[in-house]
């Protein structure tokens, strides 16, 4: 294996896909949510009277609870389908690039995509809320933790969807159900089948740090490091499921 | 004709191939020996063509069979990829791009950077004469240019062996000419092995004189087009003639030794004669037409296409 030519490889496609994801069709999307998420914030920083708690809750449930595996649904579930079926994924089937080293382009630059997209989202609905209240240090605090979030989420919530278009013939309706059934719904149930959500791990997480807001007195959480480990395994496991199956199909 | 063993290494080397999806038969026992130079691979739309450059390239699998190319299997064997440059029949431009932007991604993909791959770019698009065009976006481009672009871009990591799917449908006469003169110069000038598919012999005879026949997922004939064209010549032939005094010319034709059948049509005035050899009718037709004192107004065969060879040359 000549390791320049891999890496080679997955940096060319990285950047042509990233340019793709980020200034293409699906740009409107992220410049949509972002206008919804402003309105929704905005109104409700007017009406608050505790800011900390509030903007906190709303940045929970609203863009790391929410959006988050939609945003990573919308950008990831179909990036692979779409060009087996548009046949452009040609020059990447053609290229002296081991299939499985081509995933990991397609990978990277849907982190960076749903990344990018998550942050100016969340950004925006930062600043739609808190720059009504004055934006403190403790409002800093709580924007860095959720950014932290947001971007490991991104890393776990691509690996799935992107596993998800190679393994299915019509990724988008299993993304949706994934995102809006099992995460959406089956993940905000009490008790221990919650534990079978990305978000409950996240959320985890986010309890250790956050100090404002429900989330900083969730009584549900796991462990921080079982959260971490099982955050870290399941993308790994993800990733290499989703290359494996890549480098096995067929492209007719 | 039947598959050749000995000659020149072959570039290609397909034995007992077969490729079905579900209950539909891409290739069935498909033997093919492809030796260095321009091959023209010759068949209707769903004969197999396609299937077979997908095994090439190894995109996919076969079910049966084996096939080696330049010597190695293809499937899951990216490394062949660098001495292959493909050409596909449908459009595979990445939409949103450039034809530069794409040059540079099919580069980058090859290891080639720089002011190494700039040079290259533009050594190759002045080959395609594409220059003009190398900045606007592909969606742009006329359905020449992008074949021209998707050449292009085959050609850009100079590959021991090209292959062009189709490269010649949809486009113009004038393009077709120019596509067919550069295919031409691949090999001539830049040293290229080509493989090139079309569902016209005509255009490929412009170009090469070794062929292969694709029908129904096997390759019923493949050799020198002459030899070809003498199984054409050889297969039976429905000839319709229309004209006045007709009747008389069938009497005549009836006593030929190569008429099969005669059977008129809608009317007195139009025969379909079945012939075994088609030389020794149109040689023997105008003393036929004189003798009945006939006048032939239209004359033309019903089966003068690949389609009756490949049915001839599969005995169906």
């Amino acid at each position: 294996m000549d390791l320049k030519r891999v890496l080679d490889g997955i940096f060319a496609l990285t950047l042509h896909s990233t340019k793709k994801l980020l200034f293409g069709k699906k740009a409107i999307i992220t410049i949509l949510v972002a206008v919804f998420v402003a309105a929704v914030m905005g109104y409700a920083g007017s009406q608050s009277h505790d800011a900390l708690d509030d903007g906190t809750n709303l940045m929970d449930t609203l863009i790391l609870f929410f959006f988050m595996p939609v945003m990573a649904m919308i950008f990831g579930s179909a990036l692979i389908r779409d060009e087996i079926d548009d046949k452009s994924i040609t020059h990447v089937a053609t290229a002296p690039l081991d299939r499985a080293f081509s995933y990991l382009g397609y990978y990277l630059p849907l982190v960076i995509a749903v990344a990018v997209s998550m942050v100016a989202i969340s950004s925006v609905g930062v600043f739609a809320f808190f720059g009504q209240h004055g934006f403190g240090s403790e409002a800093l605090q709580i924007y860095v933790e959720f950014l932290a979030l947001v971007i490991i989420g991104s890393f776990v919530y691509s690996s799935l969807f992107l596993a998800i278009g190679v393994m299915f013939n019509k990724p988008v309706m299993v993304g949706l159900f994934y995102a809006f059934i099992w995460e959406g719904y089956i993940g905000s149930l009490p008790g221990a089948i919650q534990n079978a959500s990305v978000k409950h791990y996240l959320r985890s997480l986010g309890s250790e740090w956050v100090d404002f807001g429900d989330i900083s007195r969730w009584d549900q959480a796991s462990s921080v490091w079982g959260s971490t480990a099982l955050l870290l395994g399941l993308t790994v496991f993800l990733l290499v499921l989703g290359a494996y199956l890549f480098r096995e199909k067929e492209l007719a | 004709m039947t598959v050749q063993d000995s000659g020149p290494k072959p570039i290609i080397h397909a034995e007992a191939l077969s490729k079905w999806y579900g209950e539909v038969i891409g290739l069935n026992n498909f033997a093919l020996r492809v030796t260095p130079g321009i091959t023209g691979i010759v068949g209707p739309n769903g004969s197999g063509k396609s299937t077979f450059f997908k095994l090439v390239l190894g995109l996919i699998k076969p079910n049966a069979g084996s096939i080696t190319v330049l010597g190695q299997r293809p499937w899951k064997n990216p490394d062949l990829h660098s001495s292959i440059g493909f050409c596909p029949d449908y459009e595979s431009l990445p939409a949103d791009s450039t034809g530069r932007e794409y040059l540079t991604l099919i580069g980058k993909l090859h290891m080639m950077h720089g002011t190494a791959l700039s040079k290259r770019i533009q050594e190759t698009v002045r080959l395609v004469d594409m220059g003009k065009a190398l900045d606007r976006k592909t969606e742009g481009y006329s359905k020449g240019m992008k074949q021209r672009m998707k050449i292009a871009g085959a050609l850009l990591h100079d590959p021991e062996l090209l292959i062009l799917d189709e490269p010649l449908s949809g486009t113009d006469p004038l393009v077709r000419k120019d596509l067919m003169d550069l295919i031409k110069r691949l090999h001539k000038e830049h040293g290229h092995d080509i493989i090139v598919s079309s569902h016209v012999l005509f255009e490929i005879e412009r170009m090469t004189h070794n062929v292969a026949l694709v029908y129904m997922g096997r390759a019923v004939a493949s050799g020198d087009i002459s030899e070809i064209r003498n199984l054409m010549d050889r297969h039976p032939h429905n000839i319709v003639i229309e004209g006045e005094r007709i009747t008389a010319l069938a009497k005549l034709l009836l006593d030929q030794d190569y008429a099969v059948s005669v059977s008129f049509n809608d009317n007195k005035n139009s025969v379909t004669v079945q012939v075994s050899r088609p030389d020794d009718f149109f040689n023997g037709l105008p003393s036929l037409i004189d003798r009945g004192q006939c006048s032939v107004s239209k004359m033309y065969s019903l089966d003068d296409n690949l389609e009756a060879v490949f049915k001839y040359l599969v005995g169906r």
